[in-house]
């Protein structure tokens, strides 16, 4: 009986498992066993694309990272076909994966014809491939299109990969880092924007231990970050105590900046604050959502690292918590030496591929390049950044100002708001019409940071062991930071660590970095 | 991949047994072809979804560079397991996945079990169904969720947790980012989301118990306990013995996704598995031959695991999975 029973139970599941598989079977022919297959034997065989008919308007997929929560709706992209005669098929992938989506669609053959990259990082990834031949190399072709041709010779000259360029690139403030905090806190407990890192140390104290909220609890933290060194609170501040952008010349050689001792003043601030209570104590398992929400329910007082152009939707979710909350932006924290300094980016923040195996020939190059010669225009570049006027924005002396509506524009506008290329010099589209003073205060800070940014000195630099283990390696020094930071080691375990950066591939970086800078 | 594989084929196989000689074979064959037509979805799901992938395993001994594919990237012979064998991070990787997996046994795989039986002596239908319901539920909920409902418990500002404690007059604990509490943080939450659901098959085989027997038991005067002991678990002894073999097969399968939700940079020491390992050197870091290489490693352990562990049963009476 005991026997009967278990086999009949092993029939009903075999049977459940069988139905349940031809269901999916039948459902999904077409979608899962094509990528299925083909993800094993690297051909190309997704990419079938269909020709575009002569005449008709010009088929385009566009691949792009998606930093809001939903795809956005049409509403614009039917408006960008009518404008450019294109028919265009957008896929978006969620920011937070893409790397992820980038390398299975890579691997498979199945990268469209017009790939963005997410940021710099995935920019390096992909020079190998770049270097193999398997993107179309652009250069040769901008100057038959007038709108291209205006793209900043100097930043385009950052994105060539062995001086040759593949890339267009999609334009950023070159120092837009800063931080965010809380004036009306600020002015409640008499302190001005900080001048030095001690003054922003007191001033995190401040907001943890002066009840700035005034009611009476002591529940709130200076600072507000997040598991992340690059874009959180540490290299911005790390740059304000004098640390190189990722690479400086030392004793005539150049050096990754963990081996400079304003990396180590830098660590030692945060594990100060950490300590003392002075910033979020869970920074290091904390998303960017957490730490933005952490902020927003007012609950921190100084966001440091982002754009100080995120000053709009921070305040617009602060204030439906808190309305009587003023937000401000500041940037110009003097170094333990009394100097300025602001880290900055190579110019851009992604750049787009044009992948050889969905891009067929040198005329659907130029077609696709046409379009992006199009996306230059104000026109096409206006539609894409700040939407449709009337319902998205509106004019004012000469300027965008965006609706009211903030979770409209961020439903139907911010997908495409990413991808448009070049800057509003280069493209013509309209600068924003800024209400909020911390936002006017943001766009003169920018213009401040640049006069003392400091660049990367590698941006334009070769080395193959970077581009292959890079990003591996960083992880070491990204881990040992994180357990400085929070008193798991201390600074002869850092030094350890930098040594096992340096025997896994590390020296090799130096050394080739050294060679390249040389050569130039 | 193998362990679930073996499953279809173990319908036909012991008919091929049977028939004596050919004719009789197709005779039998032919009676039963509706059988045989049922099965067939399931077997091209193995052999499309599970066999035919196999095939990409050869990128582990290449040079594989996804633009040149598989016949024209270069074979470079067993170096990415060389390479996988002396990363000096790679004995700590497998011992952390051994680790987990060893609690996944020890501490999870008993607890549907005794759920199932507590639920089964619970009297009242409604009850039961209402508790049954209740505790499988989670299941439901993605990692994510499960993920972020203990983080906000637990974070230091102002979790519910951590509040308990000082309210009580002890220190704040710092669970998200202490390695120690990594794999109590893991354990707990696999409890809470999959224990009630792993009772269902265990309640299905209960149900389907002779209740003559427990009458008659409780005629020799035979207590709860009693029943449950001599009655309960040996009847549902195979199906736990089944379950088991099949949980030993994914013994390096983890769960990547509530893994790497949990893995931050100060618990990574002890939170590095397998699975987490082969995505970031794999998917994010674009190594395929060397990810394919250590997800072909993790294969064959499972598949000895399930060879041998099958075969004890086998040599212990019971009936094994194959």
């Amino acid at each position: 009986m005991k026997k009967k029973s278990f086999s009949m139970l092993l029939t009903a599941l075999l049977t459940f498992s069988v139905v349940l598989s031809a269901c999916s079977g039948g459902n999904n022919n077409n979608g899962t066993t094509a990528p299925a297959a083909s993800s094993n034997e690297g051909t190309n065989t997704v990419v079938a694309e269909k020709e575009a008919e002569p005449a008709a308007p010009t088929e385009i997929k566009i691949m792009l990272p998606l930093n809001t929560s939903e795809s956005p709706p049409d509403t614009i992209k039917n408006e960008i076909e009518k404008l450019t005669n294109t028919k265009l098929t957008y896929q978006f992938f969620p920011a937070d994966t893409y790397e992820e989506k980038l390398n299975a669609s890579f691997a498979t053959g199945s990268l469209p014809q017009v790939t963005y990259l997410k940021n710099q990082t995935t920019f390096i990834q992909m020079k190998e491939a770049i270097k193999d031949g398997q993107f179309w190399e652009i250069g040769p072709y901008l100057e038959e299109f007038p709108n291209l041709n205006k793209m900043k010779p100097e930043i385009l000259n950052n994105t060539k990969v062995e001086g040759m360029l593949y890339s267009l690139y999609i334009g950023r403030p070159l120092a837009r880092q800063g931080m965010i905090y809380r004036k009306d806190w600020a002015d409640k407990l008499g302190l001005s924007a900080p001048a030095n890192t001690d003054e922003l140390f007191e001033m995190a104290k401040a907001f943890t231990e002066q009840d700035p909220d005034g009611n009476g609890q002591k529940d709130t933290t200076g600072i507000s970050d997040r598991n992340e060194l690059t874009y959180g609170a540490f290299k911005t501040v790390s740059s304000w105590f004098g640390t190189p952008n990722a690479w400086a010349e030392k004793d005539g050689q150049l050096a990754p900046e963990f081996t400079f001792q304003q990396y180590i003043d830098t660590m030692d601030f945060f594990k100060k604050a950490r300590e003392a209570g002075y910033m979020n104590q869970d920074f290091a398992a904390t998303s960017k959502t957490d730490a933005v929400n952490m902020f927003t329910s007012g609950k921190a007082g100084l966001y440091i690292g982002g754009s100080m152009q995120d000053i709009d939707s921070l305040n617009k979710d602060l204030i439906k918590n808190f309305p009587d909350a003023v937000l401000d932006t500041h940037s110009m924290v003097a170094g333990p030496d009394g100097n300025f300094a602001q880290w900055m980016i190579p110019g851009y923040n992604n750049v787009v591929l044009f992948p050889k195996s969905a891009v067929k020939d040198e005329a659907e190059l130029k077609k696709i390049l046409a379009f992006f010669d199009q996306m230059m225009t104000p026109e096409i570049s206006n539609l894409m950044y700040w939407g449709i006027e009337g319902t998205h924005y509106t004019v004012e002396d000469g300027k965008a100002k965006p609706a009211e509506d903030k979770e409209l524009i961020e439903r139907e506008v911010k997908g495409y708001k990413d991808s448009v290329i070049g800057e509003a010099e280069t493209n013509g589209m309209y600068e924003s019409y800024n209400i909020l003073p911390g936002r006017i205060h943001a766009e003169q800070l920018l213009l401040e940071n640049v006069k003392v940014g400091v660049a990367d000195p590698t941006a334009a630099l070769e080395s193959a062991t970077f581009t292959e283990q890079g990003v591996e390696l960083q992880q070491i020094i990204t881990d040992a930071t994180y357990k400085y930071i929070y008193d798991q080691i201390d600074k002869a375990g850092f030094e350890k660590e930098v040594e096992s950066w340096k025997s896994r591939g590390g020296s090799k970086i130096i050394e080739e970095f050294n060679a390249s800078y040389k050569a130039q | 991949m193998q362990e679930v594989a073996v499953q279809p084929s173990a319908a036909p196989q012991p008919q091929r047994k049977r028939g004596k000689n050919s004719s009789e074979l197709k005779k039998r064959l032919w009676r039963n072809k509706w059988l045989y037509v049922m099965v067939t979805p399931g077997i091209l799901y193995f052999i499309i979804f599970k066999y035919l992938p196999m095939y990409g395993l050869i990128i582990s001994f290449q040079d594989y560079k996804p633009y040149q594919g598989i016949s024209g990237s270069d074979w470079v012979g067993m170096e990415h397991f060389n390479r996988l064998f002396t990363e000096p991070d790679f004995l700590n990787i497998l011992m952390n996945t051994l680790i987990l997996f060893g609690l996944n046994i020890v501490i999870y795989f008993p607890i549907p079990i005794i759920l199932a039986l507590m639920l089964n002596e619970l009297r009242g239908t409604f009850f039961k169904r209402f508790f049954q319901t209740l505790v499988y539920l989670p299941h439901f909920m993605s990692w994510v969720i499960v993920v972020s409902i203990s983080f906000v418990m637990v974070t230091m500002d102002g979790g519910i947790i951590n509040e308990l404690l000082v309210f009580f007059g002890f220190e704040k604990v710092n669970f998200l980012l202490n390695p120690s509490w990594f794999r109590p943080m893991y354990i707990i939450q696999v409890i809470w989301r999959e224990a009630g659901w792993g009772t269902i098959i265990y309640l299905a085989s209960i149900a389907a118990i002779d209740p003559g027997l427990y009458e008659a038991a409780r005629m020799d005067g035979a207590g709860r306990l009693k029943q449950i002991w001599h009655i309960t678990l040996p009847s549902i002894r195979g199906v736990i013995i089944t379950l088991f073999i099949l949980k030993i097969g994914s013994v390096l399968d983890l769960g990547f996704e509530h893994v790497y939700l949990l893995l931050n940079s100060m618990n990574r020491e002890v939170a590095e598995i397998i699975d987490t390992y082969v995505y970031t050197a794999g998917l994010r870091q674009g190594q395929f031959s060397y990810s394919t290489a250590i997800g072909f490693f993790k294969s064959i352990i499972g598949l000895i695991m399930v060879m041998s562990v099958n075969k004890l049963s086998k040599k212990m009476g019971e009936e094994g999975v194959y």
